[in-house]
C-alpha cells in the first residue's frame, strides 16, 4: 500500500537526520509540495542537539543580497561551519513558473561538501517568501546543518513570514542618498537583527550607516542594540564583524532558549 | 486602401491608376517588416528617395560618405579574400586541410583552435573526448609551427581565431621570427579580439574578466601597431550578436558602439587614432534577410566613416574605411533537408558581396548537423567561385546603389542603427551597458521575439515549420578527429613539456604575472616572450585568469 | 501532493552559446514550472551534487559544438550518485548517428534544432511528471 506522504516524510526525515543528503532533499520536496508536518514532528527538530542558527537575509532587489550569501559562506566555511541555504526567486504572478537563479550567484561554494543548497520559488506568497520555507528551514537546522541561510526576494517591506522562519534577521541596505533610508518602511527596521549596508567600498556608504543607526535610535525599545555593519563584496571588508555578530546572536539565542 | 501601401506621388495619375489595380488585385495583403523591423512596402520609387544628393548620399567609391564601398576598386579589382574557417584535430591534420583547401581556391589562411584552447587549456586539463573536435589543438609555438608548415608568412594572410590574451598570435610571431620572417611582413587578423561580443554573447571566447580582457587587448593593439604594422590587432564581432538573436540593425548598433568604446580605450592610452584605426576590421554574420543586409552593410559603411571623423578625431582616409569580413549565418541553416542550406548560402553570401565585404566564409550546407565535412566544405568555396566567375557578381561596384528600395532600406537601417546606438551611449557606453546587463536583455527580447514569429508560423523556415517531409536526408555525421592520432598528440605534448626548461618557463611566467599587474607594462609583449619561453597557451591563459579573473558572463533569462 | 515540475537546464563541456537555453528556459517558466538555468562550463560532478540537492525532476543539457560527447560520463556519475531515475534530454547540434548512441547509454531523448519549442516544453513536462510520480507514488 503507497505510504501517505506524512509516512514518507517520517521516513525520509529520519535517514536524513542520519545523514543522508538524498533524503533531505526528497524530505525537502515533500513539505514544499504539501506534506503536512506535524508540530510534534517540528519540536523534535527544534529541540535537536546543535540545532542550527537560522539567518535570514533580505533586502530590496539590487541591494546585494546574493554578494553578501556568498561572502557570508565564505567565512562560515572559513570557521568550518556547514551550511544550507535555501534560495527564494519570485515566482511569475501570470504563468506560476520560475527561473530559479539564485544558486548560480553562490557558485564558489557550491561545490563544498560542508555546503547544501536548496531553490525554491516564492509561489505567490506575498510576503516574498515560500509558505513551506520556514518549516524547510527548521528541517535544515534540525539535520545538523551549523548555519541555515534563507535569502529571500526582498522588497523593503515588512516581511512577517521570515520573522516566523529565522532566529536572526539581516536586511540588506544598499548605499544611497538619504531619501532611499527615508523610504524603508518602518516594517523593516522593526524585524531586523542586524542591518549590513553593503557596497561598502563606495563613499555613499557611511552616511547610509550613520543615517540608519539615527533611525534606530529614535525607535523606543529594543532597537537600540541592533547593529549597523558596512560591508563590501568587494573587499570583504566588515565580513568577519558580521559574522562575529551573527555568532553572538546565536549565543544569545541559545542562552534565552526563545524558538520561535 | 491597405494600410501597407502608400502610392508614390511624382505622377499623380499613374500613381493613383497603380494604387487602384494593386488594391483590386492584391486580395488579402501582408504587413510587411524585416527582422530589424523596419516596414518594407510594396513598391519604393523617387518619392522614397530621389538621388539628387547623389554626392552626399552615396559618393563614390572609395570616398566619404563611402556608400558605395571603401575603395575605388572594390571587387572588380581585388576580389574578396576568400577566407575559409579551418579547424581540426591535431597541427598536422591542420596542415594537410589546409593545402588542399590553398589547392581549392582559397587565398588566406583562418585557423580555428580546438574548443578546449578557446575556453583556456591545455590539452592535457580538460576532456580528451573533446579534443580535436571542431578545431586544431594548439599549446604552444612549435604546434603553430606544424599548422602552419609551407605556408608562407610574409606573403599568405593568417587569421587567428584567437580571444584575449591572445597567445596564437604570440605562437604565430614566435613561429615567424624562427623562420626568419620579419615581422614587419606578417599579415593577419586577430579575429575574436572583441572582449565584449564574447561577454554578451558567445562565451565560448570569454576568458579574462572584463576589466583584465580591456586591458590586455589595448596592450595588443599597441604592441601591434609597434610591431606588427600589417597586422590587423581589432576584430570588432557583429557576427555573435546577431547570432544570439539580435536584429541586424541591433547587431550592427552593438558593434559600432563597441569599436568607439575600444577606440577610446586606445586613445585614453595614448595611441594615435590615425595609427589604429586603419588597422580596425569588423567581422559580421550575413543572414538570409538578402536586402536587409545588404542595407545594413551600406549603412555601417556611412555611419563609420562619420564616426572616425567626428567622434575619435581621426584625419586619414585610411582610418576612415569600414573594413569588413562576412560570414554566411549557420543561425539561418537547418538541420531538416539540409541541402537546402545551399541555397540558403548563396543567398547570404551574395548578400555579402552587394554589401562590399573584403573577405568571405561561406558555411558548408552540413554546419548545422555537425562540424562541417570536407564535401560540404568544397561546395562552400565552389558557390563563391560561381558568384564570382559564372555569375560576374563583381563586374559592377555596388550594382543596386540607386535602387529606390535599396536606399530607402539604407537610410532606414542607418536611423535604426543610430537609434540603438543612442541607448548603449546613455547607458555610458558599450563597456557600462555590457556590464549592466542592458546589451543582453535586448538581445534576448529579439530572440524571443523572433522564437515567438516562428512558433506561429509567421516567420516560415522551410523544412522546419513549413514545406516539411516525413523523411528529411541528413548528413552521415561529423568528421572526428582520429583517436590514435591524438592520444599521440597528448604523448608528445607531455613529453614535451618534460624535456622543457623548467626555470626559464617559470621566469616567463612570473614577468607575465609583474607586468599584467603593473598598469604601466605591455602584457602582449611578455605574452610573447612567454611564448618564445615555451609556456603552454594553457599557462599563460592561468596566470592571466589569476590576476584578472577568471571571466564570467551574466547569467539571465 | 501538488507537482509543480522542477528543471534543470546547464551546459557541460566547452561551449558557450547560450541563446537556445535561454529560449528554453523561457519557454518552461512560462508554461509553469521551475527552471534552475545555470552558466555554461558546469562541472560534471557539480551537476551531480546540485541535482541531488535540488532534486529536479528532470536534467537538461543544452549542447552546441560536440559537448554531447561526455554526456555518457554525466549519466554515470549520475546512477553512482543513485539518480538513475531521473530523466536527462539533450537539445542542440547532435548528428544522428551520436543521437542514437546517447540514447543507447541512458539520455531519454534529443532535441535537435528546429524543434518545435511546445513539444520540447510538453515532453519535458510529461518527462517530469513521470518522473516525480516514480519517486513520490500516489
Amino acid at each position: 500500500m503507497p505510504a501517505t506522504d506524512q509516512e514518507r516524510l517520517a521516513r525520509e526525515v529520519a535517514l536524513a537526520r542520519g545523514g543522508d543528503r538524498g533524503a533531505l532533499s526528497r524530505a525537502l520536496t515533500l513539505i514544499e509540495n504539501g506534506a503536512l508536518v506535524s508540530t510534534a514532528m517540528s519540536a523534535e527538530w527544534q529541540g535537536a542537539a546543535g540545532h542550527g542558527h537560522r539567518i535570514g537575509l533580505t533586502g530590496a532587489p539590487g541591494a546585494g543580497k546574493s554578494t553578501l550569501a556568498s561572502a557570508l559562506i565564505g567565512e562560515f566555511l572559513h570557521r568550518d561551519r556547514s551550511i544550507a541555504v535555501l534560495a527564494v526567486d519570485p515566482s511569475s504572478p501570470l504563468t506560476g513558473g520560475a527561473v530559479l537563479g539564485d544558486r548560480v550567484r553562490m557558485s564558489a561554494h557550491a561545490d563544498d561538501p560542508r555546503v547544501f543548497i536548496r531553490s525554491m520559488a516564492s509561489r505567490g506568497n506575498p510576503g516574498g517568501i515560500a509558505a513551506a520555507t520556514g518549516v524547510c528551514a527548521l528541517l535544515l537546522a534540525g539535520c545538523h546543518y551549523d548555519i541555515v541561510l534563507i535569502e529571500t526576494v526582498g522588497t523593503g517591506q515588512s516581511e512577517v513570514a521570515i520573522v516566523r522562519a529565522a532566529d536572526t534577521i539581516i536586511v540588506v541596505v544598499p548605499p544611497g542618498a538619504g531619501d532611499e533610508v527615508q523610504a524603508l518602511k518602518a516594517g523593516v527596521l522593526e524585524i531586523a537583527h542586524v542591518l549590513v549596508v553593503s557596497k561598502s567600498d563606495l563613499p555613499a556608504a557611511a552616511r547610509t550607516a550613520s543615517e540608519l543607526s539615527s533611525s534606530l535610535a529614535l525607535r523606543a525599545g529594543r532597537r537600540g542594540d541592533v547593529p549597523v555593519v558596512q560591508v563590501s563584496g568587494l573587499t570583504d571588508q566588515g565580513i568577519k564583524a558580521l559574522v562575529d555578530a551573527l555568532e553572538n546572536q546565536r549565543k544569545a539565542n541559545a542562552d534565552s532558549s526563545l524558538h520561535l | 486602401m491597405n494600410r501597407s501601401v502608400e502610392a508614390p506621388v511624382l505622377d499623380a495619375a499613374a500613381a493613383r491608376q497603380w494604387q487602384r489595380e494593386y488594391d483590386a488585385q492584391i486580395g488579402e495583403d501582408r504587413v510587411t517588416a524585416n527582422r530589424s523591423g523596419i516596414p518594407v512596402k510594396a513598391l519604393y520609387s523617387p518619392a522614397d528617395w530621389d538621388g539628387t544628393r547623389y554626392l552626399d548620399d552615396l559618393g563614390y567609391p572609395g570616398q566619404p560618405p563611402f556608400t558605395r564601398g571603401i575603395y575605388p576598386t572594390m571587387h572588380r579589382g581585388r576580389t574578396w579574400t576568400q577566407r575559409q574557417l579551418v579547424g581540426l584535430g591535431t597541427p598536422t591534420d591542420y596542415n594537410l586541410r589546409l593545402k588542399e583547401l590553398l589547392g581549392q581556391g582559397i587565398t588566406a589562411v583562418s585557423l580555428i583552435p580546438c574548443n578546449s584552447v578557446f575556453r583556456g587549456y591545455d590539452m592535457d586539463e580538460t576532456h580528451a573526448e573533446l579534443l580535436g573536435t571542431c578545431g586544431t589543438v594548439i599549446n604552444h609555438a612549435g604546434h603553430m609551427d606544424e599548422a602552419l608548415a609551407g605556408v608562407d608568412l610574409a606573403r599568405v594572410s593568417c587569421a587567428m581565431n584567437d580571444p584575449s590574451p591572445f597567445t596564437l598570435l604570440a605562437f604565430l610571431l614566435v613561429t615567424a621570427r624562427r623562420r626568419g620572417v620579419d615581422w614587419r611582413e606578417v599579415t593577419g587578423t586577430s579575429n575574436q579580439s572583441d572582449y565584449l561580443s564574447h561577454f554578451v554573447a558567445n562565451h565560448m571566447f570569454y576568458r579574462l574578466a572584463n576589466a583584465g580582457a580591456r586591458r590586455v587587448l589595448v596592450d595588443q593593439i599597441a604592441f601591434a601597431i609597434e610591431h606588427v604594422p600589417k597586422w590587423n590587432p581589432m576584430s570588432v564581432v557583429g557576427q555573435h550578436t546577431q547570432q544570439a538573436g539580435a536584429t541586424p540593425a541591433e547587431a550592427a548598433a552593438f558593434t559600432l558602439a563597441t569599436a568607439i568604446q575600444n577606440g577610446e580605450d586606445c586613445i585614453a592610452r595614448g595611441l594615435d587614432p590615425d595609427r589604429f584605426l586603419p588597422r580596425f576590421t569588423f567581422f559580421f554574420d550575413i543572414s538570409v534577410s538578402f536586402f536587409e543586409e545588404i542595407a545594413k552593410f551600406r549603412a555601417m559603411r556611412r555611419l563609420w566613416g562619420r564616426i572616425t571623423r567626428e567622434r575619435l578625431g581621426a584625419r586619414t582616409p585610411s582610418s576612415w574605411r569600414f573594413k569588413f569580413h562576412g560570414q554566411t549565418s549557420g543561425a539561418d541553416l537547418t538541420r531538416q533537408q539540409p541541402l537546402n542550406n545551399v541555397a540558403r548560402v548563396t543567398v547570404q553570401a551574395m548578400a555579402g558581396i552587394f554589401g562590399g565585404l573584403q573577405s568571405l566564409h561561406t558555411d558548408a550546407y552540413d554546419e548545422a548537423v555537425s562540424c562541417p565535412t570536407e564535401a560540404g566544405a568544397r561546395i562552400a568555396i565552389a558557390t563563391q567561385n560561381i558568384l564570382k566567375e559564372e555569375a560576374h557578381l563583381t563586374d559592377v561596384i555596388d550594382p543596386l546603389g540607386g535602387s529606390y528600395y535599396v536606399e530607402a532600406m539604407t537610410d532606414a537601417m542607418e536611423a535604426e542603427i543610430a537609434r540603438v546606438m543612442a541607448k548603449i551611449d546613455a547607458a555610458g557606453g558599450m563597456y557600462a551597458a555590457a556590464e549592466s546587463g542592458l546589451v543582453q536583455r535586448m538581445i534576448g527580447e529579439s530572440a524571443l521575439r523572433f522564437q515567438r514569429q516562428v512558433d506561429a508560423g509567421e516567420q516560415t523556415i522551410v523544412g522546419v515549420n513549413r514545406y516539411m517531409v516525413a523523411d528529411d536526408t541528413v548528413s552521415p555525421g561529423q568528421p572526428k578527429p582520429d583517436p590514435e592520432a591524438m592520444k599521440r598528440h597528448l604523448a608528445s605534448f607531455r613529453h614535451w613539456k618534460d624535456a622543457r626548461d623548467g626555470a626559464g618557463v617559470k621566469r616567463a611566467l612570473d614577468a607575465l604575472a609583474r607586468a599584467a599587474e603593473s598598469p604601466h607594462d605591455n602584457v602582449m609583449a611578455e605574452i610573447v616572450n612567454a611564448a618564445e619561453a615555451q609556456v603552454t597557451h594553457g599557462e599563460i591563459c592561468a596566470c592571466l585568469r589569476n590576476v584578472y579573473g577568471f571571466g564570467k558572463p551574466l547569467v539571465a533569462v | 501532493m501538488t507537482i509543480v515540475p522542477k528543471v534543470l537546464v546547464t551546459k557541460i563541456g566547452l561551449d558557450g552559446h547560450d541563446r537556445g537555453s535561454r529560449i528554453v528556459t523561457a519557454a518552461l517558466r512560462d508554461a509553469g514550472m521551475e527552471v534552475i538555468y545555470t552558466p555554461p562550463w558546469q562541472e560534471i560532478a557539480s551537476v551531480v551534487k546540485l541535482v541531488l540537492e535540488e532534486d529536479v525532476d528532470v536534467i537538461g543539457i543544452s549542447s552546441l559544438a560536440t559537448d554531447h560527447l561526455i554526456v555518457p560520463k554525466l549519466i554515470e556519475a549520475l546512477a553512482a550518485a543513485g539518480l538513475a531515475h531521473k530523466p536527462v534530454i539533450v537539445g542542440g547540434i547532435v548528428p544522428d548517428s551520436d543521437a542514437r548512441a546517447l540514447e543507447a547509454a541512458g539520455v531519454a531523448r534529443v532535441f535537435h534544432p528546429g524543434s518545435a519549442m511546445q513539444d520540447i516544453v510538453n515532453y519535458i513536462r510529461a518527462a517530469a511528471e513521470r518522473s516525480r510520480a516514480a519517486a513520490y507514488p500516489v
